[in-house]
C-alpha cells in the first residue's frame, strides 16, 4: 500500500459509475455514484461519512468492503488493495448496515451469530463466549435463545451490531447503523461504538450517516459527501470553525411565496446562503450572513413582503450549516429534491 | 448498554482465528447447520416433502397399473419418486439459493467473510443432502411398503458407489448452477421452474431412458441423475439389466467424470461469477 | 379522500381489478419474452410427454386407443388445477415473504379473497395458452383424434366456467393455510394438486384405486369437472370408461355445481379461520428464511 503506513483506509481518485438498465433503449443512462474520491483514514480513527440519501456513502462502503469494483481509481483497506487482495482485506474487516434483515429467521440469535463467527475462523468455544459477553453488553442476553424472526427491528439491529463486533475486525464499517432505531436505541449504539474505538486505538471505524448529530458527536473526522463527491474533510470542530466569522440565524416566519421572497433575500449583499423549509403553519428559514448587520435588511425585506417574523435565533454553526454552505441546500432540501 | 463485562474486556481479548483448511471445514459446517436444524424445527416437511410427493408417486403407479405394466415398472416409479427429492433440492435449494440470499442481504455478508464461498456452497449442499436423504428414504420405504415392491439387489457395493457418485456429481452441478444463477435475478426462479418437467422427462425418473432416442438419452446423461437412476435400476430390479441404457461399470466411470467436471467447474465458475458480480455491482442489488 | 362506499360491489371489483393488473405485471415481468414463451409451452408439454412415453413403452405405441385420449385430455386440463390453486396460495407467500406487501394489503380497504383471485388470473391466462398448445400438439402430432366439429361447445364452456370457480374456491382454502405456514413450503399449491391427481380420475379411472380410496375421488369436484370436459371434447370415447358412465351430463353437472357450493362454504370458513389465527399469531407480516 502506497502512502502513509499508518493509514487504515485510503482511496485514490476513486470513481464508480452505474449503467442504468432502461428497457429497450440503446444508450443506457449512467449514474455517477462516486467521483474522484480521495480519502486517507488513519488507524484508530472513528471516521464519519456524512451526506444525504443517494450521496454515494453506501457505494463507497461497498467498494471498500470488496463488494463492488470501482470504475476507476484505487482503494486500500488495512494495507491491502480491495480488488487485487480482496481475500486479505476480508480477514480484517466487517460491516453492519442499518435496516438489515440478514440472518436466518429460524435460527436463534446465538446460532445466527455463531454461524457468522465460524465464517471468520473463530473457534466455537471462543465464539460462544464472545457472543455471550457482547449480548450482555448490548442488553440482548435474555433473547439469546429466541429465534431472530421473533425480534423487533431495534433488537435485530443490536444483533447485527454484535455480529459486526464479534469477529474482532481491524476495520469496521457501519453503514447507517442507527437507521430505523428509536432515540434510546440510537444513543446506546453510539455509546457502544465510541467505547469500542476508545478501548483499542488500533481499530478503525468508518461510519456513514445522514444524521448530523451522530457525526458531530461521534466522529474524530468527518467527510461531507454529496452527489458522489467529497466536498470537505476535517474534524467537526474545524469544519464548523470555517463558519465562525459568519453569522447564522434561524427564523420562523409566516408562510410565504418561498421562491419570490427567498430570491429577494438571496439578492441582498452580505447574504451568503438562505434556505427555507415549509413546516406546519410556518416556514423555517436559515440564514448565513457575512455580518450580523445584514440581518436588519433581511427583516425589512420580509416585512415588505408581508411576511411576519415569529421567532428569531442566533446559533453557533453546526455541521448542517457547513453542509448548507458547501452544497447550497439543506440536507432535507437535497433529499426532498431527490424524491 | 452496560454490564459487568465491559467493552474493554472484550476488546482486549485476542481472538485466535483459524485459516486454511480449518476455516474451510468450519465454514462448511456452519452453513450446513441452518439447513439441518431447519428441518428439525419445522416438522411440516414430513407432510409436504414426504406425503405429498408420495401421493404423486402413487398416481404414476396407478397409471402403470391401468395400462397393465409389469410390476418392476412400479418399482421404477417408487425409486424415481424418491430421487426426485434430490433433484428438487438441487434445483430450488442450491441453484437459486444464492439469489434468495442476495434478496435477504446474506450474500453480501458471505462474500465479505474470509470463509471461502466454495465452502459456503458446499455447506449448503451437504445440509441439503442430509435433509433430502431423509425425505427420499421415507418415500422409498413407504412406497415399497404400499405397493409391495420387490427388489433384487445384484451388488450392494456397486449400489452404494453409484448412489454416492450420483450425489457428488449432482450437488457439484448444483454448486455450479448456484454460481451461474448469482448473476440472475428473477430469471433464476423461472429457469429453475423451467428445468423441472423437462428433466423429469429426459432423465427417465418414471421409465427407462432406453425408451428414448439414443441421442436424447446420451445428452440427458450429462444430468447425473439420469445415469445414476439407470444404474440403480439395473442393480436393484430383476428386469433392470435388460432395460438399462449402458452397462453399470461404464455409468460409474461417467459419473466419476461428471463429479470431477462439476466440482472443478463450480470452483472456476464461482470465482469468475463473483468477480463479474463485484464488477457489475450485482451482489447487493434487489431487482424483483 | 375515502374510497367509494356507495357501490357494494366496488371493493370487490376494485380489489379484483387492481390485483389482476398486478398479477399480470408480476407474471409477465420477464427480461426475455422468448424465455417466457418457452416456459409457457415447454413445461406443460414435457410434463405430458412423460405420460405419453410411459403409455407408449407399455402399450407399444397404441395411441389410437381411447385410453390414450382419456389420459392425455385429463392431464392437459388438470394443469388448471395446479395453476389456479397454486396461483392463489403462492400469491400469499410471495406477497408476504418476498415483496413484503401483504401487511399493507391487509390494512388497506380491499377485499382480500378478491385480491387473491385477481392475482390468480394471470396464471390462469398463461395456463390457457399452455392447454391450447398441448391439445394442438396432441391433435396434430400424437393422433389424439378430437373431432372439432363434434365438440359440445355449450357443455364445454359451462363446465369450464363452473370448473374455474370450483378451483378458485379450492385455491382459497390453500391460500388460507398459506397464511399460517413457513416460507419453505412455497409449493403447497403444486403439492396438493399433485396429490389430487391421485383421486380425480385425471389419468386413470377411479376403479384402479383400492376400493377404500375410491370414495375420495367421488367427493372431489375435479373428478366430475374432468369427466364433463372429456365428454364435451371427445364424447363417446370418454363414456367408454366405467367410472361415471351411469350418469348423464346433466347429472354430472348438477353434482359439480353442488360440490362447488360445498367447497365455497368450506373455503369461506377455512379462510376466515386462518386469517383470524394469522392475526392472532402475528403471521400476516412474518418473514422466514433458512
Amino acid at each position: 500500500m502506497s502512502g502513509n503506513s499508518n493509514n487504515s483506509i485510503r482511496t485514490e481518485n476513486l470513481s464508480r459509475i452505474y449503467k442504468i438498465r432502461s428497457g429497450k433503449k440503446k444508450d443506457p443512462k449512467q449514474l455517477v455514484a462516486l467521483q474522484d474520491v480521495n480519502l486517507e483514514i488513519c488507524r484508530g480513527e472513528l471516521f464519519g461519512l456524512l451526506g444525504p440519501n443517494g450521496a454515494g456513502k453506501t457505494t463507497l462502503i461497498k467498494v471498500l468492503t470488496t463488494l463492488l469494483a470501482p470504475s476507476t481509481g484505487h482503494a486500500w483497506v488495512a494495507g491491502h488493495d480491495v480488488i487485487k487482495e480482496s481475500e486479505k482485506v476480508r480477514t480484517r474487516i466487517n460491516m453492519v448496515s442499518g435496516g438489515e434483515s440478514s440472518g436466518y429467521g429460524l435460527l436463534t440469535v446465538r446460532e445466527n451469530l455463531w454461524m457468522f463467527a465460524q465464517f471468520y475462523g473463530i473457534p466455537s468455544k471462543i465464539a460462544n463466549q464472545r457472543i455471550k459477553n457482547l449480548l450482555e453488553i448490548v442488553g440482548l442476553s435474555d433473547r439469546m435463545n429466541s429465534k431472530s424472526s421473533d425480534l423487533s427491528t431495534g433488537l435485530r439491529q443490536k444483533m447485527n451490531i454484535v455480529r459486526g463486533f464479534l469477529t474482532d475486525p481491524e476495520v469496521l464499517f457501519l453503514d447507517e447503523p442507527t437507521l430505523g432505531l428509536d432515540v434510546g436505541a440510537s444513543l446506546e449504539v453510539r455509546n457502544f461504538v465510541r467505547e469500542w474505538v476508545n478501548a483499542d486505538r488500533q481499530r478503525t471505524l468508518l461510519l456513514t450517516t445522514h444524521y448530523m448529530v451522530e457525526a458531530d458527536e461521534l466522529c474524530d473526522r468527518v467527510a461531507i459527501i454529496n452527489r458522489g463527491r467529497v466536498l470537505a474533510c476535517d474534524t467537526p470542530a474545524n469544519l464548523k470553525h470555517q463558519l465562525q466569522h459568519e453569522s447564522i440565524f434561524h427564523l420562523q416566519v409566516s408562510p410565504f411565496n418561498g421562491k419570490t421572497s427567498s430570491e429577494k433575500v438571496r439578492g441582498i449583499p452580505g447574504v451568503i446562503k438562505v434556505t427555507h423549509l415549509p413546516q406546519d403553519g410556518y416556514e423555517s428559514v436559515e440564514l448565513i450572513l457575512a455580518d450580523e448587520s445584514v440581518l436588519g435588511t433581511v427583516i425589512n425585506t420580509f416585512t415588505a413582503a408581508d411576511v411576519q417574523i415569529r421567532n428569531l435565533e442566533k446559533s453557533a454553526p453546526s455541521l448542517e450549516d457547513v453542509f448548507v454552505k458547501l452544497v447550497g441546500q439543506s440536507m432535507a432540501e437535497v433529499e426532498s429534491g431527490e424524491e | 448498554m452496560s454490564a459487568q463485562i465491559g467493552i474493554t474486556d472484550i476488546v482486549s481479548q485476542h481472538v485466535d482465528k483459524v485459516s486454511g483448511w480449518k476455516l474451510f471445514v468450519q465454514t462448511v459446517i456452519a452453513r450446513a447447520y441452518p439447513r439441518v436444524i431447519g428441518q428439525q424445527r419445522e416438522k411440516s416437511w414430513m407432510f409436504f416433502d414426504v406425503v405429498l410427493p408420495l401421493l404423486g408417486v402413487c398416481s404414476y403407479v396407478f397409471v402403470y397399473r391401468a395400462i397393465g405394466a409389469p410390476e418392476d415398472y412400479i418399482g421404477f416409479v417408487v425409486v424415481g419418486g424418491a430421487m426426485i427429492a434430490f433433484w428438487m433440492n438441487v434445483l430450488w435449494s442450491m441453484s437459486s439459493q444464492l439469489y434468495w440470499e442476495k434478496e435477504q442481504g446474506n450474500l453480501a455478508l458471505f462474500i465479505l467473510a474470509p470463509g471461502p464461498m466454495m465452502a459456503i456452497l458446499l455447506g449448503m449442499a451437504l445440509g441439503g443432502l442430509v435433509a433430502t436423504t431423509l425425505r427420499a428414504l421415507a418415500i422409498m420405504v413407504l412406497g415399497t411398503w404400499f405397493f409391495n415392491v420387490q427388489y433384487s439387489v445384484a451388488s450392494f457395493p456397486h449400489l452404494f458407489a453409484v448412489f454416492f457418485l450420483t450425489m457428488v456429481a449432482l450437488y457439484g452441478m448444483g454448486m455450479m448452477l448456484a454460481s451461474l444463477f448469482l448473476l440472475l435475478s428473477r430469471e433464476a426462479w423461472h429457469l429453475s421452474n423451467l428445468a423441472t418437467e423437462p428433466v423429469f422427462l429426459v432423465s427417465g425418473f418414471y421409465f427407462p431412458i432406453k425408451s428414448l432416442n439414443f441421442w436424447v438419452a446420451a445428452a440427458a446423461s450429462l444430468l447425473p441423475l439420469t445415469l445414476g437412476m439407470d444404474a440403480m435400476r439395473q442393480l436393484v430390479f430383476a428386469s433392470g439389466p435388460s432395460l438399462g441404457f449402458i452397462s453399470v461399470p461404464l455409468e460409474i466411470i461417467i459419473l466419476v467424470g461428471l463429479s470431477v467436471v462439476f466440482l472443478v467447474g463450480a470452483r472456476a465458475l464461482l470465482s469468475h461469477m463473483e468477480k463479474l458480480a463485484i464488477r457489475e455491482g450485482r451482489l447487493t442489488e434487489n431487482r424483483r | 379522500m375515502q374510497p367509494s362506499t356507495t357501490n357494494p360491489i366496488s371493493p370487490f371489483w376494485r380489489s379484483f381489478r387492481v390485483s389482476t393488473w398486478l398479477g399480470w405485471q408480476i407474471e409477465s415481468n420477464w427480461t426475455d419474452p422468448l424465455l417466457f414463451a418457452i416456459y409457457s409451452l415447454v413445461r406443460p408439454i414435457t410434463g405430458i410427454l412423460i405420460l405419453v412415453i410411459m403409455y407408449g413403452v407399455i402399450t407399444k405405441g397404441n395411441y389410437a386407443s381411447p385410453t390414450f385420449a382419456y389420459i392425455y385430455l385429463g392431464s392437459t386440463f388438470y394443469m388448471y388445477v395446479g395453476s389456479i390453486m397454486a396461483g392463489l396460495s403462492w400469491a400469499v407467500i410471495d406477497d408476504r415473504e418476498h415483496y413484503k406487501t401483504l401487511k399493507y394489503m391487509y390494512i388497506a380497504p380491499i377485499h382480500i379473497p378478491s385480491y387473491l383471485a385477481g392475482r390468480g388470473v394471470a396464471r390462469f391466462l398463461v395456463t390457457t395458452i399452455s392447454v391450447v398448445a398441448t391439445i394442438l400438439v396432441g391433435q396434430f402430432i400424437l393422433n389424439l383424434n378430437i373431432d372439432f366439429s363434434a365438440i359440445d361447445w355449450p357443455l364445454f364452456i359451462l363446465s369450464m366456467l363452473i370448473g374455474i370457480l370450483m378451483l378458485a374456491m379450492m385455491g382459497m382454502i390453500l391460500a388460507g393455510i398459506s397464511l399460517l405456514i413457513v416460507q419453505h413450503v412455497w409449493f403447497l399449491g403444486d403439492g396438493v394438486a399433485s396429490a389430487l391427481y391421485l383421486f380425480s380420475g385425471a389419468i386413470f379411472p377411479l376403479e384402479v384405486l383400492p376400493a377404500w380410496l375410491r370414495p375420495l375421488g367421488y367427493f372431489m369436484p375435479v373428478t366430475y369437472w374432468l369427466e364433463l370436459v372429456r365428454r364435451a371434447l371427445v364424447g363417446s370415447v370418454a363414456q367408454a370408461f366405467p367410472t361415471l358412465s351411469g350418469l348423464s351430463n346433466l347429472q354430472i353437472l348438477g353434482i359439480l355445481c353442488a360440490l362447488t357450493v360445498v367447497f365455497a362454504v368450506i373455503a369461506w370458513l377455512v379462510f376466515r379461520r386462518c386469517e383470524h389465527l394469522a392475526r392472532e399469531q402475528g403471521k400476516i407480516d412474518m418473514v422466514t428464511n433458512y
